[in-house]
């Protein structure tokens, strides 16, 4: 097992240095001049955007760039001089001059939001997703699964930024069920119950679209499991319904679920931009986003990593989960 | 020099006596306000542009840190209409003394004047926040009004051989020292310009004249957290979350005379969706809120009905305005040389289109006659020889115009309706703009014959690119604000090649030898209601040469919770007087 999860961290660093060379590569080659974006209506005069560039690091020629920034990650970098002197401690992924901050410390900042976001966000929906689907499979054709079917139509036809602009100009603004919150964000540490006060609507959004699907997911993973000729023998030996549902038939069914389950909180820890956006949480997603509109290198580049390193990690994760939860799954 | 000594003596006893009337006006605006509470702004925005006073740029940022934290020399008075534009004394004692022929500007400064921590504002502060404007490496995006006029050298590049106070190469420091001096006592500021400069008084009402005290400088990071010379102070702000104001208990009226501080407590909320930030303040759920953006275009006629007015639960918490911006189409005089297709351009547009584009008269504006609007008063006279506008297009004056071109230019005649080549518009990429062009290639081709072709530029790099005059093509639609109450900010920068927003390439132009003399003229033009017809006059040359195809004299509008009283539009920042603002 160690061999093997070595063998996969090793892929995984090349995996990500791929990742960090193609984004870089995207941008040498893209059909604008970040240099000239920094100088607003002074962008006129060349010499303005020649020394932005110069402090920018963008005169040096392409893979000198990606060298430099492959040596921040493990002795950092700094920027400028004197009193405008910029350090950015090892692992530098940069400095974001649209930002005013080293991209490590924003990475930081960014990333427990998200984080709280998609852990709540995947509890509900496993909760949800789960329990609905099993009972919608249990009771096949009566009135639950028809509810289950009728949430499952909303939760995949509403777009999530509709769902959350929904909620909270409704229950925040106009019918004030919920106080409008206080901050953007605050820290579970800090204050769990802002914390879960600010998330909470949120949580309900992302939750709702990925319930809808896990519900449709599992109802038809459990039905197509119950006609299995060991359900079937289970039944014939006398176990209670009960177990032979919640012991023998979900076993079965969760493997896959797992594997969806953690590819998609891989996704979200990607950023769930729209989320984000809407209830205005300054999430991943929203660094990404924002950088993207401002063509900001350092911060692309890191996000862009971050999330992929986040998805390869995941799947190690799922792999070695599926390997303790399916007996028949044995590593090599 | 004495005669113009004697001008100026004029100049500065009209800007107190105005100076009086409007604080008497500010006694009586203020006479309901109540101290207390905390006033919310509200916007998408994720951040702001600039918190570091030197890179400040655009009027609502400045009449926001300018009201709330940010001292300068002068200021604008803080009064509806016209009367907001003239200059008070701020951080001076007075607007200015000019001497050597407006070549010498001083001003001298109040005592009790402090930084956030109590330490005095001296004239070394002021010198030294003048001199991050030269490193335009760091401070960027801010305006650089001190690098054009301050009597320093040029290097070989054109650049100044001054590289402001981080660099430590090749950085010509006795030279800023000689154009920027100190009295002895520190209290008095002594500019030094390259060329005379009647309205100096009026550009350090910029907020790149403020006072940075030196050993809290950081530099590109200062941005994060500038210190306060003003009523308020930061005590919390992160891009994305909010910014949080409190009192700054060092800031004292007695040194401040023109600034309110009204709310305990200032909280800006940023990167709020759209339709969220406008329900906040419609439902008046949070009453003492106010959003810094424009309103959607769907929720205008929730707030006004078709006339622009307030509907009647917004009566009180609504305004329509003219902003200070006027938006138009530049030609690049170099790639289209022939007067007569210009002036076809113009009369074929589709006026009545693209307005409707911009949310109608009642919310988008009226159809611009000039690069001047007649906000600027003194500035503004009705442009002659338009006549012939209609505003869907005069078809009859467009094809009577191609006609001539036909003969006085053939060769700019053929391109212009050759299908295959036609007229390139330089656009930023957008829906909004997109939908303009199909309106701007239809009008020009029904009314005038003429091809007109896009060229969607990626909004960021927009303005590098139509700034190049190698790159730029025939046409590039832009828009401009005076940067303070005069068109000295308007009519020389727009279309003199020294100027900072040249789209118009028109120096090589058999018209522009007269229009740069007269503009020189007018720019050394002590006499502010001479300077003002001078002004009228290139404006009117302008659209007589058609350098620009004007466009639109933009309106903007603003809503507010009804907790919220003393708001009134500042004419000269475009912006609320957010510094009136209180909580009813």
């Amino acid at each position: 097992m160690l061999s093997y999860i070595s063998r996969r961290l090793g892929v995984t660093f090349l995996i990500l240095l791929g990742v960090s060379f193609t984004v870089y590569v995207i941008f040498a080659f893209l059909p604008f001049d970040p240099a000239a974006l920094t100088c607003g209506k002074n962008c006129n005069d060349p010499g303005i955007i020649e020394a932005n560039r110069r402090r920018l690091g963008y005169d040096l020629p392409f893979l000198t760039q990606y060298w430099v920034f492959i040596k921040g990650l493990f002795i950092g970098r700094t920027y400028g001089e004197g009193a405008a002197l910029i350090n950015c401690p090892a692992p530098s992924l940069g400095y974001s001059f649209q930002e005013h901050s080293c991209v490590t410390t924003l990475i930081s900042e960014a990333l427990p939001v998200t984080l709280s976001l998609a852990i709540g966000a995947l509890v509900l929906w496993i909760v949800v997703g789960v329990g609905l689907g099993v009972l919608a499979a249990r009771y096949r054709g009566k009135f639950v699964d028809s509810a289950s079917t009728i949430f499952v139509l909303i939760g995949t036809s509403l777009p999530t930024f509709l769902t959350g602009l929904m909620l909270l100009v409704f229950v925040v603004i106009k019918w004030h069920i919920l106080p409008f919150p206080a901050g953007n964000y605050t820290p579970f540490l800090e204050d769990p119950y802002e914390w879960a006060q600010i998330l909470f609507l949120p949580w309900i959004t992302l939750a709702f679209a990925y319930a809808a699907l896990y519900t449709r997911f599992v109802r038809s993973a459990v039905i197509e499991t119950s006609n299995e000729d060991y359900i079937r023998t289970a039944r014939a030996k006398g176990l209670p319904e009960s177990e032979v549902v919640g012991k023998h038939t979900l076993r079965a069914a969760l493997a896959p679920i797992i594997t969806m389950a953690g590819l998609d909180f891989a996704g979200l820890l990607g950023g769930a931009i729209l989320t984000e956006s809407v209830f205005n949480l300054p999430g991943l997603g929203r660094l990404a986003i924002g950088a993207v509109v401002e063509y900001d290198l350092p911060i692309i580049v890191a996000t862009t990593i971050l999330a992929a390193a986040i998805v390869v990690v995941m799947n190690l994760i799922v792999d070695i989960l599926y390997a303790f939860i399916d007996p028949r799954v044995r590593i090599a | 020099m004495s005669n113009l000594k004697g001008k100026n003596g004029k100049l500065i006893a009209a800007a107190a006596v105005i100076a009086l009337l409007v604080g008497g006006f500010v006694v009586r605006s203020g006479s309901g306000a109540s101290e207390g509470g905390t006033i919310t702004y509200l916007t998408h925005s994720e951040a702001w542009t600039h918190a570091d006073p030197n890179r400040n740029y655009t009027g609502q940022h400045i009449a926001w840190f300018g009201s709330y934290m940010h001292r300068t020399l002068t200021a604008y008075a803080r009064a509806e209409g016209s009367a907001g534009s003239a200059v008070v004394a701020d951080l001076a004692t007075d607007t200015g003394r000019a001497s050597n022929g407006n070549k010498t500007w001083e001003f001298t400064l109040r005592d009790g004047s402090t930084f956030e921590d109590g330490s005095a504002i001296t004239c070394e502060d002021i010198k030294y926040g003048v001199s991050r404007t030269f490193a335009t490496d760091v401070i960027t995006d801010g305006p650089t009004y001190a690098i054009s006029m301050l009597d320093i050298p040029s290097a070989k590049d054109g650049s100044s051989v001054y590289k402001g106070p981080y660099s430590t190469k090749d950085n010509d420091t006795a030279a800023y020292d000689k154009a920027v001096t100190c009295s002895e006592d520190n209290k008095t500021i002594t500019f030094n310009l390259k060329r005379a400069v009647g309205d100096f008084n009026y550009t350090v009402t910029y907020l790149s004249f403020s006072p940075v005290p030196k050993a809290k400088d950081t530099g590109d990071t200062y941005d994060l957290a500038p210190v306060s010379s003003g009523p308020y102070k930061i005590q919390k702000y992160k891009a994305k979350d909010d910014m949080v104001l409190v009192r700054n208990d060092k800031w004292s009226k007695k040194s401040d005379p023109i600034r309110n501080a009204y709310p305990d407590k200032i909280v800006v909320r940023f990167g709020l969706a759209e339709e969220v930030r406008d329900q906040l303040v419609l439902s008046d759920s949070e009453k003492n809120s106010m959003s810094l953006d424009g309103i959607l275009p769907t929720n205008l006629p929730t707030v006004f009905n078709d006339k622009g007015d307030p509907q009647k639960a917004f009566a009180e918490r609504a305004l329509n305005v003219y902003d200070p911006y006027v938006r138009y189409a530049a030609f690049n005089v170099k790639k289209v040389p022939c007067l007569e297709i210009r002036r076809a351009v113009y009369f074929a547009k589709d006026a009545a289109g693209l307005l409707q584009l911009s949310g109608g008269a009642a919310f988008g504006g009226d159809p611009a006659d000039g690069a001047i609007k007649p906000l600027m008063g003194l500035d503004y006279k009705k442009v002659k020889g338009l006549e012939d506008f209609k505003p869907a297009g005069n078809a009859a004056a467009a094809k009577a115009l191609m006609e001539k071109a036909k003969t006085s230019c053939p060769t700019e005649y053929a391109r212009a309706t050759d299908p295959k080549r036609g007229l390139v518009f330089d656009s930023s990429d957008s829906d909004t703009n997109k939908k303009a062009a199909a309106i701007w290639i239809d009008s020009m081709m029904k009314n005038a014959g003429i091809v007109m072709k896009f060229n969607f530029i990626e909004p960021g790099s927009y303005y590098a690119v139509v700034l190049d005059a190698t790159k730029q093509s025939d046409i590039s639609a832009g828009g401009w604000a005076p940067d303070w109450a005069n068109a000295s900010t308007v009519i020389p920068e727009l279309f003199t090649k020294e100027g900072g927003f040249p789209m118009s390439q028109n120096w090589d132009d058999a018209a522009y030898a007269a229009f740069k003399k007269k503009s020189d003229a007018a720019l050394a033009e002590p006499d502010r209601k001479k300077q003002g017809q001078m002004w009228a006059e290139l404006n009117q040359y302008v659209v007589d040469q058609m350098w620009i195809v004007p466009g639109i004299f933009s309106k903007t509008q603003e809503m507010w919770g009804s907790g919220l009283g003393g708001v009134f539009f500042w004419e000269p920042q475009g912006a609320p007087s957010f510094g009136d603002i209180y909580i009813k």
